[in-house]
């Protein structure tokens, strides 16, 4: 058993940026990470070359969201100056290849995950960007609220919608239906699907965790967390029966698993380490690795999503978001003030499990 | 629940009042006075905010039920995540100003800040100043968003004083301290009014203490020919804990949507330390505060501020609760 004084990751890098990291992500393909900052700089670190460029410069103005195309070629970016910024990625210098000015933030912005449609927020709307044709294909109004987050199925043409009162699943193969409405005594402001696409959770305001077979409007529902339920990670392989959601509400963090018998019952385990809020967690992809960063600095990692197999201090700072590379080799981590870290696995260490 | 008065929280001020009652003029002596210090605003529609190098954001006013439509559940969504955006910046801001519109009631945006978390641990709410047309507010009295403007406030403006003659100014103030008989009344034209008498109020920290006007208390009887009023309640003497804590809480449960705000200092029987309270709507803080000084005189005070109040039932009950 590894102990606990001995990292199993090791900091291998770290970049700067002038204020709050705000988002952190991977291309798909893994080999570049982009970073970005309250002040409105964007950074892209090639690692397979090192080969770091600054994609936007600060301009005062927040850059809150971030995510790079299925096919790793184009980054995407918006945040307080309400315009969607698309970069093509695959020269060394980044071309602009569009922007689209609004006049409200961008708070939330999605690609795809196998077609090159951009999903984003607009208010109270949640609109479709094609880079084929370089257009806005379409317009979902969700209208009872501003859009609070966004989650496209990993498999189906669904993009789901979190607000106000109900989160609602437009299907968008048949653009003119109606959107399947989940309803909510409360506003969602988190939502995720699970990567096997058989259950969505909703993190709400009211401190309860929501989660629906995908098919089905029946939820399952936890309430009593000690806050709201700010943020949402499923395992991209099952435990048991099914993936493993994770929840983090003020410093605790909640792991629900899917009993083997029965369609009811779930089980969870609570995650108490962390002194300060959890902001970001996030599975190791291919294992159950769960991997939580808190305002006071530290990484967690939880074997199995419960047996805490490290905590170090990754920064004086506090720690607002984290990414793992795809093949999961490598944790990106951001925080409150500007710093950005790579972390791998120690080469005198063992692997993970 | 703990309003946190932390150091490091930025302090708040809501403005309300009616279109044209005087809130941009108000909103731009404060930004002016605010001169190097970050004031980030946010308001419900552009209007002549004349300020360069200020944040400000436009919202919707956003009501969010958290719990089936009961009324102190709701809360300012729109709040939420523009403040919870902003306050990610290193360099924030010293002060933040929420305008709301002329038709808001102002209990969603006051209990935003009790019961969110962020709200609660980042912000402080300084105080609620409403800007009052001395010469219009007549044409709007039946209105229930005139009525709760008044009855949520801190520090009220009474405005455009220039239009009015003193006797109708009396008569205003006089129905206006019998709706709201904790607000500061000030009498304005061009709403300027000393800036020190609407920022750094305190006025939803429970250290502060509970100012009731003199002469609300001194009168005997009241205008209560409206439906929105003050009521004031002083005892001498202990207050049993386990009755007040059943009264307050079946109070609240039964009449909470109708009081509006309420405020108390209390001396409960057995304990050294004063008890101080504040409430909005079925929101309730309360906690104890510093001893009972050796010679001082050991009393109970609270004013509820609220809609169709029963102030014989009021009296009736609390009185019931003393030792």
């Amino acid at each position: 058993m590894p102990s606990l004084s001995q990292p199993r990751l090791d900091l291998q890098w770290r970049g700067t940026l002038s204020d709050y990291v705000t988002a952190i992500v991977w291309s798909a393909n893994g080999e570049q990470v982009a970073v970005c900052s309250a002040a409105g700089e964007i950074q892209c670190l090639n690692v397979i070359t090192q080969h770091l460029v600054q994609v936007q410069r600060a301009s005062g103005q927040s850059v809150d969201t971030l995510d790079f195309s299925h096919d790793s070629q184009f980054l995407a970016a918006g945040g307080q100056d309400g315009s969607l910024y698309i970069w093509q990625m695959t020269s060394a210098t980044p071309q602009l290849l569009t922007r689209l000015p609004h006049s409200t933030w961008m708070e939330h912005l999605l690609w795809h995950p196998h077609r090159l449609e951009l999903a984003f927020s607009l208010g109270r709307y949640a609109q479709i960007w094609d880079a084929q044709t370089q257009q806005v294909s379409t317009t979902l109004p969700f209208a009872s609220s501003t859009v609070l987050d966004l989650a496209w199925h990993p498999q189906r043409d669904y993009l789901a919608v979190a607000g106000d009162q109900s989160v609602k699943i437009w299907n968008l193969e048949d653009k003119d239906a109606d959107p399947d409405v989940r309803e909510l005594p409360t506003a969602s402001i988190r939502v995720a699907w699970s990567a096997d696409g058989n259950y969505l959770a909703s993190g709400n305001l009211d401190r309860s965790l929501v989660v629906w077979p995908w098919d089905l409007p029946f939820p399952w529902r936890m309430t009593g967390f000690p806050g709201k339920v700010r943020q949402l990670a499923w395992s991209t392989v099952p435990v048991g029966t099914a993936p493993l959601l994770a929840a983090a509400s003020t410093t605790g963090i909640l792991t629900w698993q899917k009993q083997e018998q029965g369609d009811q019952d779930w089980t969870a385990q609570v995650l108490d380490w962390h002194q300060q809020q959890v902001n970001a967690i996030a599975f190791q992809p291919g294992t159950a690795l769960l991997a939580s960063a808190s305002a006071d600095g530290y990484i967690c990692l939880w074997q199995q999503g419960h047996k805490r197999v490290q905590s170090c201090k990754g920064s004086a700072s506090g720690l607002s978001c984290l990414a793992w590379q795809p093949n999961g080799s490598t944790l990106a981590v951001g925080d409150q003030r500007g710093e950005w870290q790579l972390w791998s696995p120690s080469q005198r260490g063992q692997g993970f499990s | 629940m703990m309003v946190n008065i932390a150091d490091h929280t930025v302090p708040v001020t809501v403005l309300t009042g009616y279109l044209g009652a005087g809130k941009t003029t108000l909103l731009n002596r404060i930004l002016t006075h605010e001169h190097g210090k970050k004031v980030a605003v946010i308001v419900n529609e552009f209007g002549e905010v004349g300020i360069d190098n200020q944040l400000v954001i436009d919202a919707d006013e956003e009501i969010f039920e958290m719990n089936n439509g009961c009324i102190c559940c709701t809360v300012r969504g729109d709040l939420i995540r523009i403040i919870g955006n902003l306050m990610r910046r290193r360099d924030k801001f010293d002060h933040l100003v929420i305008e709301t519109t002329g038709l808001a009631d102002p209990a969603p945006v006051i209990q935003t800040f009790f019961v969110d978390e962020d709200m609660q641990a980042q912000l402080n709410l300084d105080a609620v100043v409403t800007v009052v047309d001395a010469k219009r507010i007549h044409q709007h009295w039946e209105a229930d968003e005139a009525q709760e403007q008044i009855a949520f406030a801190d520090v009220i403006l009474l405005n455009k004083t220039d239009l009015v003659s003193e006797a109708n100014l009396k008569t205003l103030e006089n129905r206006i301290r019998a709706m709201n008989a904790m607000a500061k009344i000030y009498r304005t034209q061009d709403a300027a009014v000393a800036m020190d008498s609407i920022l750094g109020v305190s006025a939803f920290d429970l250290n502060r203490a509970l100012e009731i006007d003199p002469n609300f208390l001194g009168e005997d009887t009241h205008e209560h020919d409206q439906t929105v009023s003050s009521v004031a309640l002083t005892a001498s003497g202990a207050i049993d804990g386990e009755r007040l804590n059943g009264w307050l809480a079946h109070l609240l449960q039964t009449q909470g949507s109708d009081i509006f705000r309420m405020k108390g200092i209390l001396s409960i029987a057995g304990e050294d330390r004063r008890f101080v309270f504040q409430g909005v709507h079925m929101l309730f803080d309360g906690r104890a505060d510093r001893p009972w000084k050796t010679h001082e005189t050991r009393k109970n005070e609270l004013v509820f501020i609220g809609r169709n109040l029963d102030e014989v039932k009021l009296k009736e009950d609390f009185r019931a609760c003393l030792v």
